[in-house]
């Protein structure tokens, strides 16, 4: 074979030959690169589309002093990569920016083409000796922060970090527990023990409040319940007549209440009767 | 001992000065667009949103037109022996560049209002891209040795007639 003047073609030297397939080589890794960015930033604008959602939130008391929250996070990965070791996780602090809870889900898999909910469930103490006892009685705002991390195609961690304030309603919220003047009754004497509250909370208080007057370094001289059925956003109030033991002064004593429901109790903050 | 002699240049046609500026020209007018002007409008974009950005524009621009103007000056003087040494400068450079990129690690962006952040790795990306410099640099260097050795031995082949 001759080149178009009619010379027969030369092979190209050693290192003109080796320097040329360097080149190549450079030319083609970088093509592939471009090639994968693309591919990568189309999918990941197709898994933005997509549009993670979150459904099922819900509270409910739960056992040692608690109420759960639990809500699930439903997210669909259209592109063409995984999204490997996806985790959640949450932090809870109250208005005062002390500690209540935190919760995490994962790390999870999401394979190319896959939609995958994913649940995760945090709970927040609510005993009376703990930070998170004005839960049940006070609705404030709550400093909720989710971050979350992954990694995308392969090459790409990605993290993702919010913080935002949320309205917490409480279950028992302006709890006010009256107790009125001993009076004859009953064979003895009773005193009327007056419950109110509006329930704020998005779950319902199904259950029973029991109380006990309590007083100072004594035990209890009487107690009574109320059976509770309060909606979400319903009020409560109630009066009951409490027999109390003779000699028993309710007047400076402790009014104990405690809601039990769902298999769980809860103690609710101790009122000092005037 | 001698280098050994090349080959006589015949049959192939180095285009002149003039046409090599005057394309290397054209051939750098794309370059800076998408070496220094997207990259530069895309951090402008994020600075206008009040988003703290993860490298400065002028580090942007100086390593863009440095990356522009050394490639189109190996263009220009492709015939040259100072085409090896080009080569190796802007594979260097491009290194120097990346490496930047690499050393940053993760580009966080704090979206203003809405206590956002979101954080991207671009270390796996970085390190694959630099591959891409580092053979060209090895493809430099052996330019280099080989027009050392043997001045004007490839021109006819990167100048066939």
């Amino acid at each position: 074979m001759s080149n178009p003047l009619g010379q027969p073609y030369r092979r190209p030297p050693g290192l003109y030959r080796l320097a040329r397939a360097f080149r190549r080589v450079s030319l083609v890794v970088f093509v592939l690169i471009i090639l994968f960015l693309a591919s990568a930033i189309y999918s990941a604008v197709e898994v933005v589309r997509s549009g993670p959602s979150t459904g099922g939130f819900g509270a409910t008391f739960a056992a040692n002093d608690t109420v759960a929250v639990s809500g699930i996070l439903n997210f669909s990965n259209p592109g063409f990569y995984p999204i490997s070791g996806f985790a959640v996780h949450i932090r809870v602090l109250n208005q005062s920016q002390v500690y209540l809870g935190e919760g995490s889900a994962g790390p999870v898999t999401l394979a190319s083409g896959s939609n995958q909910p994913i649940t995760i469930t945090f709970y927040l103490p609510v005993g009376s000796s703990g930070p998170g006892a004005s839960l049940l009685t006070q609705d404030q705002t709550l400093n909720v922060s989710v971050w979350g991390n992954a990694t995308y195609a392969y090459l790409f961690p990605i993290s993702i970090a919010v913080e935002t304030n949320k309205s917490w309603g409480a279950p028992f919220a302006d709890l006010a527990i009256s107790v009125g003047t001993p009076v004859p009754g009953m064979g003895g004497a009773v005193v009327p023990v007056t419950v109110q509250f509006q329930n704020h909370a998005k779950f319902a208080d199904s259950g029973e409040l029991t109380f006990a007057i309590v007083p100072t370094g004594g035990p209890s001289c009487g107690s009574g319940s109320f059976d509770l059925d309060v909606g979400p956003g319903q009020q409560f109030g109630q009066t009951t007549n409490v027999p109390i033991s003779m000699g028993c002064s309710p007047s400076g004593a402790q009014l104990e209440a405690e809601y039990v429901g769902n298999g769980v109790t809860i103690p609710l903050p101790p009122e000092r009767i005037p | 001992m001698s280098a050994p002699t090349p080959p006589p240049a015949v049959g192939y046609r180095i285009p002149s000065l003039s046409f090599r500026i005057l394309a290397g020209g054209l051939r750098l007018l794309p370059l800076i667009v998408l070496l220094v002007g997207l990259p530069d409008a895309a951090l402008t974009f994020l600075q206008s949103h009040g988003i703290q950005l993860p490298l400065s524009i002028l580090t942007v621009t100086v390593a863009g037109l440095a990356i522009a103007v050394l490639s189109t000056a190996r263009y220009v003087l492709k015939p040259t022996r100072a085409y090896g040494p080009l080569s190796i400068a802007v594979s260097l450079v491009t290194i120097a560049y990346l490496l930047t990129l690499y050393l940053i690690g993760t580009f966080v962006l704090n979206l203003p209002g809405h206590a956002i952040s979101i954080g991207l790795g671009v270390t796996g990306i970085v390190g694959l891209l630099l591959l891409v410099p580092a053979i060209s640099l090895l493809a430099g260097i052996v330019t280099t040795v080989e027009d050392l050795r043997a001045p004007r031995e490839r021109l006819p082949f990167d100048y066939p007639p």
